[in-house]
C-alpha cells in the first residue's frame, strides 16, 4: 500500500500530431510542463519520453515521480486517427438476413446538395463481409425467426477465411432484446478467439438501425488500435514503476479507465478536442463566466462548442469524416477556416478564404517550406500583426518576401494593392468564423451575445477581438498557456459511465412502476460498472429522449428533480418534457401524446478537488517592450507587450500587441484589455462603429 | 448607380448573404411543426428583390431554386403601392407565380426610408392543402380545384396585425389545422429573421453600399457561370426524355430540349414537347423554370451561388399548353418531380457532348406509395408514406452513382425513416430490405443500384393504397454511352389471387390482410462506354453483389 502523504501528483497528458504536452500538478497547485515530439507510430513512446522529462524537470526519476503519482489523464487521438485516416481494422459485420445494406443506404441522404459529380462514400465494411443470418426479432421482441446455428456457422467461417480482425454484430430490433447478438459473440468467441468483438446490443442499445449498425461498425473498426495502444501504454507505466489509475477522456467529456475505454472504442474518437474542452470548463470557474465559447484556431480550422453556464451542451451522435457515430459526444462544431487556410478568387471575382488549406506542410507561404498559396496566416504577415523575426517565441523565422509575393498575386486578381488583399483575407475569414459561430448558438436555440469567446490555439489572438466584436460580443478571456489549460482541464474531469435503454411508448400507456423499475436497475447497474475502477462518491444523472407523436427526432430531457420517490414518475417526466420543447423550440403541444423513446443514465464518479492555480504575485505594471508598425485601416505605430512580464490588474489600452511564444494577440483601438490574478487577459471589446 | 464598393467588401456582403438565408433556415428548422418540414427539410429561404430577382438562397430543395422569382413578382405586381411595414404576403397557386399548391410561401418586404426594396421569403411544402386527397398527391385530379386551396396573392398581416378572418378560413380548408398555423407561423418567423439581418446589414455598411454591393455579387455569379459555360463547345444540341404516362391515358409523353450553346450563352427551347396532359404531370411555368435552373446548377461548380446572376446565360423559349408549361386550369402536384426531372434530363442529355466532365447521368424516378387503413395493435388510423426504397444515383465522371442515391431533383436530400421505428409505430412487417442487383445501368461508370424491399401489411381490416410518380417503364438514363438503369417494378401480392403489378398513378388500390408489396426501385443511369469499364471495378461489382453476372 503506498501511504497517502506519497501520492503528490496528477498528471494530465495530452497527445496532438506534432507535441505531447504533460503537467504534473502538486498538492499546492503548481504546475510542472514538459513538451515532447509526438512518436504517431506508437503514441506511448512520446508519452514516456515526456514522463521523463517531466521528471527530470521535478528533479527524479521517472520510477520516483510514477510513484508519487496518483492519477494520470490521457487524451489519445488514436480512435480519431485510425477513423480518419482509413487505417483501422479489416471488418466483418453480421446482420439480419435481407438487410445488410443499412450503413451503406446511409438512411438516404448524401452531403452537399448541388454537387452530383462526387463519388460516394466507402463504407467501413465492404458488401461481401457484411453477412445476413437467419434470425428476426419484431418490435415487440417475440422472435419471428430463431437464430439459425447453421446460417452462423457458415457466416463465421467465411469471416475466418477473410481473415478478419474484429467482427461487428448489429441485428434488426436488438434495441429490445439481446439475446441473438449473445448467442453470436458465444459462438464468434469459440470459433475467432483473437477477434475484436463489438454487439450493437452493448455499443449502443437504442432503437434505428442506421445508427445503431454505424456506430457499431465505427467500434469494431477502432476497437482493436485503441485497445493495443492502450495496453501497450499500461504496461510501460507499470514496469516504470506506476501502480495508479489510467483514465482516458472520453467523446462525451468525462473520463473511462483503460478497460472500459478499450471496451467502448467509438466512445475516445473525439477524446483529443474533449481536452480542450475540459479546458474551457476549468476557465469558466476561474474566470467566474459561465457562458463561453471556446475558440480553438488551428492550422485548417477552428472548433468551437459551447459552455452553458459552466457546463459544455453534449450532441446526441455526431458524423466524424463520413461516419455516423451515434453516443453522446461534447458538441464540438469545426469551422473551415484557420491560419493556414488559403485565399482565392472565384471566376466571379469574389474572394473566399478557405476550406482549402496550406495545411502544416507545406504551411502558409511565410514558412519557407515552398507553399506558395495566400494564407490567413500570409496576410496578418503583411499588415504587421506578425512579428517575422520573433514568430513563435524567436523560435522559427518568416519569409516575408514569399507572404508578399502570394498576396500580390492575390491581389492581382482583385485588382486592389497588396495590403487591402491581406486586410481582404482578414476580414473575410473573420466573418466566416463569426457566422458559423452565429450558426452554431442559433442551432442550438442560445443568443451568442450572452457569451464570452475563450481564445485558444496559436492562431486565434489576432481574430478573436474582430469575431466577437461582429457577434456584438463584449468580452473575450485569453488564457496565458492554452496546453496548460487543457490538462488542468483534464484533471478536473469526473469519471461518467453512460447507460441507455429504448422503452419505447405513448407516455399515457406506460405502466410507470416499469419505468421506475428501469431507472432504478440502471443506475444499480451504471454504478456496479464504475464502482469496478472507482472507490469514490457516486452521482447519478437520470434523462429521457422523448418526442410528440408525429415527430421522428428525439429531444433529451434532464430528470434532475424529479421525485423518485413517487410510485409514477410519468407525469413529471411528461410535464418536463413540455416544458423542455417549449424551451427549445418555443411551444409545447400538451393535448398530443408524448412518446418516451429512451431512457439514460450516467454514474459519475467524483474526483476530489484540485487544488487551485495559484495566483501571480503581485507587481509592476510592465511597459511595452516596443512598437511594431501595424495597419489598421491605416499604418500606425502601436505598442508591444511581453504576455508573461504583464502584471495582475495591469490595464493594456488598443490600439496594442500582446506576444507570447504562443499566440499574438492583437487589440484593436478602444479594445482594453485586464490582467486576471493568473495572469489571463480579460478583454473588454469595443463596440462596432455605428 | 454611381456608387461603388470595392471588392473585399463585395465579398464580404456575398458572405454575409448566404449566411442570413442560412440563418432563416435554422428559424424554420427549430420551430416548424410537421415532419416534412423539420426532418424532411422540404422548404427553402431566400431574398428577391421587388422586380423579382433572386439575391440569395439556402441550398435546401434544388427544385425551389429558381421559382421564388416568379413568386416574387407576382406579388409585387399584384400590390403595387400597397405594400406597407409590418404587412405578410401570401401565395400557392401554380398559375399566379407559385409552383404547385402544397409549396406556400410567405413574402415580408424589407424598407429603405419608407420604400420597400426586397422580399425575405420562405417558401415550404404543406403536409395537407386541401383537395380531393389526403396530402395533395392527388393522382385522380383532371383540374386544379381537385388539388387543393389556391391562394393567389393574399395579405394576410396588415401593417403588423394578422388577419383573423383570412387565418380561419384558410386553416379550415386544409386537414391539419394546427400543423398548418404551426408551420405558418414558423415561415413568418424565418421569413422576419431575415428582414432584420438584412436592416442589420444595411446600417453596417449603409444602403447605398450595400445595395452597390449586391449589384456586385449578382454580376460576380454571372461571370463564374459564364467562366465555365464558354468552356464548352459551341452548337445546337438536343435531348429527349420521356414520362410513362399521365395515368389518364396519355403514354410517353415526350419534353425535347433544343439547347444552342454559343459563347457563354445559352438559348433552351422546350417547345416541341408534347401538349398538356389531362393529369397532374404538367408543369407550371415557374416549375420549368425552376427545373431548367437546377439543370444549369448541376451542370456549373457545385458552390457557384444560386441567384439572378448565376442564371442571366439562360434564355428559356416555351409554349404554353405544352407539358411543361400548362394553361390555367391544369393539374400539376406531381410537377416538381415529374416531369420537373424530364425537363432537367432533356437538357442534360443535350449538353452531355458539349460538356462530357460534367454531365451525370439520370437520377432515379419517383414513384411513392401512400397506404391508409387502421392499426389492429391500437385500432387506431394511421396513413403510411413509403420513403424507403431509394432509387439509384445516376454515374458521373468522377465515378459510379450513389447506391440509393435517390431522385434527380433531391439528389439524397430525402431521408427515410428508419425500419425499426416504422414497425413500432405502423401494422408492417420489412421482411427484406436491400439494395437491387443488377439495376445500375452500365457504362465506364456505372448507376448506383436501387432498392428491393418485401414488405409485409400486417393489418385486420381492409387498407387503400394511392400511389403518385413514374418511371415503371422509362428508367434513369444513361448517358454519353451509359445504359440506362431498370426501371421500377413494384407488384402487389394476395393470397388466391395473381400478382398485381402497381401503376404510378393510382387511387385506391384495394389492400388485403396479409398483403405483400415487392417493391423494386430504379437503379441510377451509367456513364461512358461500358467497354471502357476498369476490369477491377467490374471485379468489385461482382464481389460486392451489386452485379451477379448472370
Amino acid at each position: 500500500m503506498h501511504g497517502r502523504r506519497n501520492l503528490m501528483y496528477r498528471i494530465g497528458i495530452d497527445v496532438g500530431g506534432t507535441f505531447t504536452d504533460l503537467v504534473a500538478v502538486d498538492p499546492g497547485g503548481r504546475s510542472t510542463l514538459a513538451k515532447v515530439a509526438s512518436t504517431p507510430q506508437d503514441p506511448s513512446l512520446g508519452v514516456m519520453a515526456g514522463l521523463e522529462r517531466l521528471a527530470e524537470v521535478l528533479g527524479r526519476g521517472l520510477g520516483a515521480l510514477l510513484g508519487e503519482t496518483e492519477r494520470i489523464v490521457h487524451g489519445t487521438t488514436v480512435a480519431t486517427n485510425a477513423l480518419l485516416e482509413g487505417k483501422g481494422a479489416r471488418l466483418g459485420l453480421l446482420t439480419t438476413e435481407g438487410h445488410r445494406d443499412v450503413v451503406e443506404m446511409r438512411e438516404g441522404l448524401k452531403d452537399d446538395r448541388y454537387n452530383l459529380r462526387m463519388p460516394p462514400p466507402e463504407p467501413l465494411v465492404p458488401r461481401e463481409r457484411r453477412l445476413g443470418i437467419r434470425e428476426r426479432l419484431r418490435a415487440d421482441g417475440r422472435v419471428e425467426t430463431p437464430l439459425d446455428p447453421a446460417s452462423l456457422e457458415a457466416a463465421i467461417r467465411r469471416l475466418a477465411a477473410e481473415k478478419v480482425e474484429a467482427v461487428a454484430v448489429c441485428y434488426l430490433h436488438a434495441w429490445r432484446d439481446a439475446r441473438h447478438e449473445q448467442q453470436t459473440a458465444e459462438a464468434l468467441s469459440r470459433a475467432l478467439p483473437e477477434a475484436y468483438l463489438s454487439l450493437s446490443s452493448e455499443v449502443f442499445p437504442q432503437i434505428k438501425e442506421f445508427e445503431r449498425v454505424s456506430t457499431t461498425l465505427v467500434n469494431a473498426y477502432v476497437g482493436p488500435a485503441l485497445s493495443r495502444y492502450l495496453q501497450r501504454l499500461e504496461n510501460r507505466l507499470a514496469e516504470a514503476g506506476y501502480r495508479g489509475p489510467v483514465l482516458i477522456i472520453q467523446s462525451h467529456g468525462g473520463v473511462a479507465p483503460i478497460a472500459e475505454a478499450s471496451r467502448l472504442a467509438a466512445g475516445a474518437v473525439l477524446s483529443g478536442p474533449a481536452g480542450g474542452v475540459a479546458g474551457s470548463r476549468y476557465a469558466a470557474k476561474l474566470v467566474g463566466h459561465g457562458n463561453l465559447i471556446p475558440f480553438d484556431m488551428g492550422g485548417t480550422s477552428t472548433d468551437i462548442c459551447l459552455i452553458v453556464e459552466g457546463e459544455a451542451a453534449l450532441a446526441q451522435g455526431r458524423k466524424v469524416g463520413q461516419h455516423k457515430i451515434a453516443l453522446n459526444s461534447l458538441d464540438i462544431v469545426s469551422l473551415g477556416a484557420g491560419g493556414g487556410s488559403i485565399g482565392r478568387v472565384d471566376a466571379g471575382g469574389i474572394l473566399h478564404v478557405g476550406p482549402d488549406s496550406a495545411g502544416a506542410d507545406p504551411g502558409p507561404a511565410c514558412y519557407g517550406k515552398g507553399g506558395t498559396q495566400p494564407t490567413v496566416t500570409d496576410a496578418n504577415l503583411v499588415l504587421g500583426y506578425l512579428d517575422a523575426d520573433h514568430f513563435l517565441g524567436g523560435h522559427s523565422q518568416l519569409d516575408r518576401a514569399a507572404a508578399e509575393a502570394a498576396l500580390d498575386r492575390l491581389a492581382g486578381r482583385l485588382r486592389v494593392d497588396r495590403v487591402a488583399a491581406a486586410e481582404g483575407v482578414h476580414r473575410v475569414v473573420n466573418t466566416n468564423m463569426a457566422e458559423g459561430i452565429r450558426l452554431v448558438s442559433v442551432r442550438r436555440g442560445v443568443d451568442p451575445r450572452r457569451f464570452a469567446l475563450l481564445s485558444f490555439g496559436g492562431a486565434a489572438g489576432l481574430h478573436v477581438t474582430d469575431v466577437a466584436r461582429q457577434l456584438d460580443l463584449t468580452r473575450v478571456v485569453v488564457p496565458r498557456v492554452a496546453a496548460v489549460l487543457s490538462a488542468w482541464g483534464m484533471l478536473a474531469t469526473d469519471l461518467r459511465f453512460e447507460l441507455a435503454r429504448t422503452h419505447i411508448g405513448d407516455a399515457g400507456a406506460l405502466d410507470g412502476a416499469a419505468v421506475k423499475r428501469l431507472f432504478a436497475e440502471m443506475a444499480a447497474e451504471a454504478t456496479r460498472r464504475l464502482e469496478a475502477s472507482f472507490a469514490g462518491e457516486v452521482a447519478i444523472q437520470r434523462s429521457v429522449d422523448m418526442r410528440y407523436g408525429e415527430q421522428i427526432f428525439e429531444i433529451n430531457v434532464p430528470l434532475d428533480d424529479v421525485d423518485w420517490s413517487a410510485a409514477d414518475p410519468l407525469p413529471q417526466i411528461v410535464e418536463r418534457f413540455h416544458r423542455r420543447h417549449e424551451a427549445l423550440y418555443t411551444y409545447a403541444m400538451r393535448d398530443q401524446e408524448a412518446v418516451l423513446v429512451n431512457a439514460r443514465v450516467a454514474a459519475i464518479g467524483l474526483l476530489s478537488d484540485l487544488p487551485q492555480e495559484p495566483r501571480l504575485p503581485a507587481g509592476p505594471a510592465a511597459a511595452p517592450q516596443g512598437e511594431r508598425r501595424i495597419f489598421l485601416g491605416g499604418w500606425r505605430a502601436v505598442p508591444v507587450f511581453a504576455f508573461e512580464e504583464l502584471a495582475p490588474a495591469q490595464e493594456v489600452r488598443g490600439p496594442a500587441i500582446v506576444e507570447s511564444a504562443m499566440t499574438t494577440v492583437l487589440l484593436r483601438g478602444h479594445d482594453r484589455a485586464t490582467v486576471t490574478p493568473h495572469g489571463w487577459l480579460d478583454i473588454a471589446i469595443a463596440p462596432r462603429a455605428a | 448607380m454611381a456608387h461603388t464598393v470595392d471588392p473585399i467588401t463585395v465579398s464580404v456582403i456575398q458572405h454575409r448573404l448566404l449566411a442570413i438565408v442560412e440563418e432563416m433556415g435554422e428559424a424554420m428548422l427549430r420551430t416548424s411543426y410537421s415532419q416534412i418540414l423539420n426532418s424532411s427539410r422540404d422548404f427553402s429561404t431566400g431574398i428577391c428583390d421587388l422586380s423579382g430577382r433572386l439575391i440569395a438562397q439556402a441550398e435546401h430543395v434544388p427544385i425551389h431554386v429558381g421559382a421564388l422569382p416568379w413568386a416574387a413578382r407576382a406579388v409585387t405586381e399584384f400590390f403595387g403601392a400597397d405594400i406597407h411595414p409590418g404587412d405578410v404576403f401570401l401565395l400557392n397557386d401554380p398559375y399566379h407565380g407559385g409552383n404547385h399548391l402544397p409549396d406556400l410561401t410567405a413574402f415580408v418586404p424589407v424598407f429603405r426610408d419608407g420604400t420597400p426594396l426586397f422580399w425575405s421569403i420562405n417558401r415550404a411544402h404543406q403536409s395537407d392543402i386541401g383537395g380531393a386527397t389526403h396530402g395533395a398527391y392527388n393522382a385522380g385530379a383532371t383540374e386544379i380545384w381537385q388539388e387543393g386551396i389556391r391562394l393567389t396573392p393574399l395579405r394576410l398581416y396588415d401593417r403588423g396585425e394578422m388577419r383573423r378572418d383570412v387565418m380561419e378560413m384558410l386553416a379550415t380548408n386544409v386537414r391539419h389545422p394546427r400543423d398548418f398555423r404551426g408551420d405558418l407561423a414558423a415561415m413568418i418567423g424565418s421569413a422576419r429573421v431575415g428582414e432584420r439581418r438584412l436592416l442589420a446589414l444595411a446600417g453596417e455598411f449603409g444602403w447605398d453600399t450595400a445595395l452597390a454591393a449586391i449589384e456586385a455579387v449578382l454580376d460576380g455569379a454571372e461571370r463564374q457561370a459564364r467562366a465555365v459555360i464558354a468552356g464548352w463547345r459551341d452548337g445546337v444540341y438536343r435531348g429527349e426524355a420521356f414520362l410513362d404516362d399521365d395515368g389518364h391515358g396519355a403514354s410517353d409523353i415526350h419534353i425535347r430540349a433544343t439547347v444552342t450553346k454559343r459563347g457563354s450563352d445559352l438559348v433552351i427551347d422546350l417547345s416541341d414537347s408534347h401538349e398538356q396532359v389531362l393529369g397532374f404531370v404538367n408543369s407550371s411555368y415557374p416549375n420549368m423554370r425552376s427545373a431548367v435552373a437546377v439543370a444549369l446548377s448541376y451542370l456549373i461548380d457545385p458552390q457557384t451561388p444560386k441567384n439572378d446572376g448565376t442564371f442571366r446565360p439562360i434564355e428559356v423559349i416555351a409554349k404554353e399548353g405544352t407539358v411543361v408549361w400548362a394553361k390555367p386550369g391544369a393539374p400539376v402536384t406531381l410537377c416538381t418531380n415529374h416531369c420537373a426531372q424530364e425537363v432537367m434530363e432533356a437538357i442534360i442529355k443535350a449538353l452531355a457532348p458539349a460538356c462530357p466532365d460534367r454531365a451525370m447521368a439520370g437520377w432515379g424516378r419517383r414513384f411513392r406509395i401512400a397506404i391508409q387503413g387502421k392499426d389492429p395493435r391500437s385500432g387506431k388510423p394511421f396513413i403510411w408514406h413509403l420513403f424507403q426504397a431509394r432509387p439509384g444515383g445516376g454515374a458521373s465522371p468522377v465515378g459510379d452513382g450513389w447506391p440509393g442515391g435517390g431522385e434527380w431533383q433531391a439528389a439524397g436530400g430525402i431521408k427515410f425513416g428508419s425500419i425499426e421505428v416504422t414497425e413500432v409505430r405502423f401494422p408492417l412487417f420489412f421482411r427484406r430490405h436491400e439494395f437491387r442487383p443488377d439495376s445500375g445501368g452500365e457504362g465506364q461508370y456505372r448507376g448506383g443500384p436501387g432498392c428491393s424491399l418485401e414488405l409485409a401489411v400486417e393489418i385486420a381490416e381492409p387498407a387503400r393504397g394511392n400511389t403518385a410518380g413514374d418511371g415503371v417503364k422509362y428508367g434513369a438514363c444513361g448517358i454519353l454511352g451509359g445504359a440506362d438503369g431498370l426501371p421500377h417494378r413494384y407488384v402487389l401480392h394476395s393470397e388466391g389471387r395473381p400478382p398485381r403489378e402497381i401503376k404510378t398513378k393510382e387511387v385506391g388500390i384495394p389492400i388485403r390482410p396479409g398483403d405483400v408489396f415487392t417493391v423494386e426501385s430504379g437503379g441510377g443511369g451509367g456513364w461512358g462506354d461500358p467497354a471502357k469499364r476498369d476490369p477491377a471495378a467490374r471485379a468489385r461489382d461482382v464481389a460486392s453483389g451489386f452485379v451477379t453476372g448472370s
